[in-house]
């Protein structure tokens, strides 16, 4: 049931991405709620939900927006993995530094592959333009939405969950 | 890598649904599943539009109560001039009649049709603009057809189509290109999306100022020849430059439009109608 309200959650994220973010622009950029409501699923359900919600995140989005959702695969893939990376990382970090930092990064990844994949189309994207109205207005709306988000959800009593995968419980995770 | 070990293979099975995904869509047949989709998620987007579109229109218009006083007093002085142009212009289009008349010419379809339909989402980032409208093949829109605001100002043209709507790439778009030239002197060039949802002009020949209007000069075939495109609103550069910085202000206030025509009576070039 869980895993039905995560999918449902994330659709309703690439809706959002094109009916209510383009209304809301800070400099160019807009935020990027499918990538903010995967971080919601892994960082609050668990990693396995969050590899359903992947793939379904981007074919929603790409179907909405009429982008690739081979791209938008690529795009949001490293989340997960690097979740994992940060948790079993030498240097100590909590929960929220963890989701904020792994946000972060799969953002700039993110946004950088979509810029790349309209310059294949034939756009020119100058490096100075993607640093000043896609990378950082991006990355600080990321960071600002996350704040935003977690914060309440800790405070009703949701806990961080790890992103170890264990054996044997991929269905009763679900 | 512990990474790796973990998540090797969904990493992997990713990576190949992103493939298949991508050849696919190549061959168009995702376009059903498409279509369905955008069926089925098309309230909640009526819903969320209805919701969030007047919050947004409140809050544009409260940062920019400065600029709009001062566009407005630069209106009621451009709306002076103009009505002394259409006066003018109206003298000399009696005369052009006669003109015309008198040389038998003809200036292609003049009938032209329009199908009006509404934008239900767009996807809006520095680098691409991109609106869907509820208008598709059952209503005759087909792949190529331009598309205009309820004013006539191109907006930009249709690039997927699917049962029920349509995807337009509006010539803000980064991937856009429409040729273009200087309403009155000739001067012509390409107008192009810049990141930030703008619009510049590369002058090809002649001179331009600001505050000239450009139009669609209907070269290569995919737009027909004069559609308004906007005004000139700055020009840097020198003489050595092989191509001068002219920034474009389109015709139409594009976040906000609504309601978009599409010109079904125009026929792009590179359509091809054959069965």
């Amino acid at each position: 049931m869980k895993g039905i309200a995560a999918v449902l959650l994330v659709t309703f994220a690439a809706i959002c991405q094109v009916t209510v973010a383009p209304l809301f622009p800070i400099s160019a950029a807009v935020p990027e709620f499918v990538l903010l409501s995967l971080a919601v699923v892994t960082a609050f359900g668990n990693p396995r939900r969050g590899m359903v919600c992947v793939p379904v995140a981007a074919i929603a989005y790409g179907f909405l927006s009429d982008r690739a959702p081979g791209l938008l695969l690529l795009a949001y893939l490293p989340l997960l993995p690097l979740s994992l990376y940060l948790e079993q990382a030498t240097v100590p970090l909590n929960h929220f530094a963890r989701t904020m930092l792994a946000v972060l990064i799969t953002g700039g990844w993110a946004r950088t592959l979509l810029v790349l994949g309209t310059v294949v189309g034939g756009a020119t994207a100058p490096v100075g333009s993607v640093i000043g109205q896609v990378l950082i207005p991006g990355l600080f709306l990321d960071f600002a939405l996350l704040a935003i988000v977690y914060v309440p959800l800790r405070l009703v009593g949701w806990s961080g969950q790890g992103m170890s995968l264990q054996r044997g419980t991929y269905y009763s995770s679900l | 890598m512990l990474i790796f070990q973990r998540y090797s293979w969904w990493v992997a099975a990713m990576i190949g649904l992103a493939l298949f995904l991508a050849l696919v869509g190549q061959v168009g047949a995702l376009g059903p599943f498409q279509g369905l989709f955008l069926n089925v998620t098309s309230p909640v987007e009526k819903v969320l539009n209805g919701t969030f579109r007047p919050i947004a229109g409140l809050l544009s218009n409260a940062g920019e109560i400065g600029s709009v006083r001062d566009e407005n007093n630069r209106l009621r002085i451009e709306n002076e001039d103009l009505r002394n142009q259409v006066t003018e212009l109206q003298q000399n289009a009696a005369q052009i009649k006669d003109l015309q008349d008198a040389l038998n010419l003809t200036q292609g379809d003049k009938s032209l049709q329009y199908l009006a339909g509404n934008i239900v989402h767009r996807d809006a980032s520095p680098f691409t603009d991109v609106v869907t409208i509820d208008r598709g093949k059952g209503d005759g829109v087909q792949v190529g057809m331009v598309v205009l605001s309820t004013k006539g100002t191109l907006l930009g043209k249709v690039t997927k189509v699917t049962g029920t709507n349509a995807f337009v790439r509006l010539i803000t778009d980064t991937q856009s290109r429409v040729t273009a030239e200087v309403l009155g002197t000739g001067a012509d060039g390409s107008v192009r999306g810049t990141p930030g949802r703008g619009l510049s002009f590369d002058l090809a020949q002649g001179e331009i100022a600001v505050g000239d209007t450009l139009i669609s000069a209907g070269l290569g075939g995919s737009y027909p020849r004069g559609l308004p495109i906007g005004r000139v609103s700055a020009v840097s550069g020198t003489n050595q430059d092989l191509y001068k910085k002219v920034t474009i202000e389109p015709g139409v206030r594009i976040s906000t439009a609504e309601t978009v025509l599409v010109l079904t009576s125009f026929i792009p070039e590179t359509l091809d109608l054959a069965p």
